[in-house]
């Protein structure tokens, strides 16, 4: 059988090819995400929130079409949440626990990317395009850009918490309970970031130890073991609704898992 | 008969709301010669000076009316459902989408609200927010394409003999997605094709919007009434 063929049929016929369509969008979402952010328009990390208005004029022109340019992909791309979302959800509709749950999860983090990255796209574009505007003005679009991506709180520490009591009460073993107290440490850097919204330097300011740093490094293994244990949980996955089989060894693994589900 | 269950309500607010939208889009000032991203703030100001009453009525409007094609969304995705998959992602992922736009567009809309509320302001204020206003209208396309690329998506994966879409709804999908995608560039140029005014930006992803709801409109219609022709037949 040709590569080709190899791959149609993983494309159009596999049975979980929705799982992993939503599996590798999420991939893709966050490596694209850490490359915009850091790399192409270079808001990330944040600069300081006291700076004075000429720095931070300075600072925008600095990066005029790499705002511009990286946040018109963000405006392009970020769409690709709802996949994201969706997988996310259906994780908890595999557990024994209500529907309700995944439900809530999915309309909360629907909404989040709106706020916590949109809104901050939004303000940082405006900023950048007129570097004649006003100086005040320019500081007030860096604070809103700022505030809005770090200060966005809720939503992410609610659904943090939809996740983990979904998954300390499921039976059905679809992630292990260690991961649902990893989540209760993603929804405290939800709880630590609110005095950015107060102060202007020091390890709460929005680019602080604590604000920015721990937040990041938490956020950043959180990512990376949910990715993990989904792409499991779809190889485990049975379609059905009880207990979720445990992985399958290893040969037998990659034959179930792709082409040798044709023969 | 069987009782009313109102879908076929929600499907007919669709050309109400369709009709309330074109009357707004024409009663904006802004919209049929589209405001330039060139005009200086003094030009602004007094745009919302010169212009304060039908800003104001046109926007009210679009506040009271703008999340009503969430209905729709929502029979698509249920249509969605009916389609030959084996988990519901798709379904899922239309759902997560349909908040985003009207969200966008309602930011959208309270900037231009602002900007007529006091239009005596200073003009570089009025024009910060008019800024804010066209870029948030421009851009909000991510859901838009998300939602379009996904229901394509959905349509190639439902291979069952009577299908919920045809395979055109598919590629009408894929082309809504890309006339959609320049305007997310807006704010790379003040003129020519991608410029918030400009042929892609505005010209295009607007009639795209519109031949989207129009088209999506009569195949969700057509897909509803034959589903519930069949279900008075095996009932």
């Amino acid at each position: 059988m040709s590569l080709l063929r190899r791959v149609l049929w993983n494309v159009r016929d596999h049975p979980k090819r929705e799982l992993w369509f939503a599996w590798w969008v999420m991939v893709i979402f966050y490596q694209l995400y850490g490359v915009l952010f850091f790399l192409v328009t270079r808001v990330q990390p944040p600069p300081s929130p006291a700076w004075s208005t000429p720095m931070v004029v300075q600072w925008f022109d600095a990066r005029h079409y790499g705002i511009l340019a990286g946040f018109g992909i963000v405006f392009l791309i970020s769409g690709l949440c709802a996949p994201m979302n969706a997988l996310l959800a259906y994780s908890m509709r595999r557990m024994s626990v209500s529907q309700i749950f995944g439900y809530s999860y999915l309309v909360m983090y629907s909404l989040s990317a709106i706020p916590g990255m949109l809104v901050m796209a939004i303000a940082m574009t405006a900023g950048a395009m007129r570097p004649d505007r006003d100086p005040e003005m320019i500081r007030w679009l860096y604070d809103f850009a700022f505030l809005s991506f770090s200060g966005t709180m809720g939503v992410f520490m609610i659904g943090s918490l939809v996740w983990l009591v979904a998954i300390l009460l499921d039976k059905n073993d679809v992630f292990p309970k260690w991961f649902g107290y990893l989540g209760l440490c993603n929804a405290l850097t939800e709880f630590v970031v609110a005095p950015a919204w107060i102060f202007q330097r020091g390890v709460f300011a929005w680019n602080g130890a604590i604000a920015w740093w721990i937040n990041m490094v938490v956020f950043v293994t959180y990512t990376a073991c949910f990715i993990v244990l989904l792409r499991r949980m779809i190889v485990r996955e049975d379609f059905g609704t009880g207990r979720l089989p445990d992985l399958p060894p290893k040969p037998e693994r990659s034959e179930a898992d792709s082409v040798g589900a044709m023969q | 008969m069987r009782r009313t269950d109102g879908e076929l309500i929600l499907f007919w607010t669709l050309p109400a709301i369709a009709i309330i939208w074109v009357s707004a889009f024409f009663i904006f000032p802004g919209f049929l010669h589209p405001m330039s991203p060139t005009m200086s703030a003094d030009q602004v100001a007094s745009f919302y000076r010169d212009e304060t009453a039908r800003i104001r009525y046109s926007m009210i409007l679009f506040n009271w009316f703008g999340v009503g094609l969430i209905p729709t969304v929502m029979l698509l995705a249920m249509q969605v459902r009916r389609m030959a998959h084996r988990t519901p992602i798709l379904s899922y992922s239309l759902i997560a989408c349909a908040g985003g736009p009207p969200c966008l567009f309602l930011i959208a809309n309270m900037f231009w609200l602002l900007g007529s509320f006091r239009p005596e302001r200073a003009p570089e204020l009025t024009q910060l927010l008019n800024d804010l206003a066209w870029i948030t209208f421009t851009i909000s396309v991510p859901y838009l394409i998300a939602q379009c690329l996904l229901l394509a998506l959905a349509i190639y994966w439902d291979r069952q003999e009577q299908p919920v879409f045809k395979m055109w709804v598919a590629h009408f999908n894929l082309l809504v997605a890309v006339a959609l995608a320049p305007a997310a560039f807006t704010a790379l140029t003040f003129s020519g094709p991608l410029a918030w005014d400009g042929l892609l930006s505005f010209w295009v992803k607007n009639i795209a919007i519109a031949a989207w709801i129009v088209v999506m409109g009569v195949v969700l219609g057509q897909s509803i009434l034959r589903r519930r022709a069949e279900e008075r037949i095996a009932a």
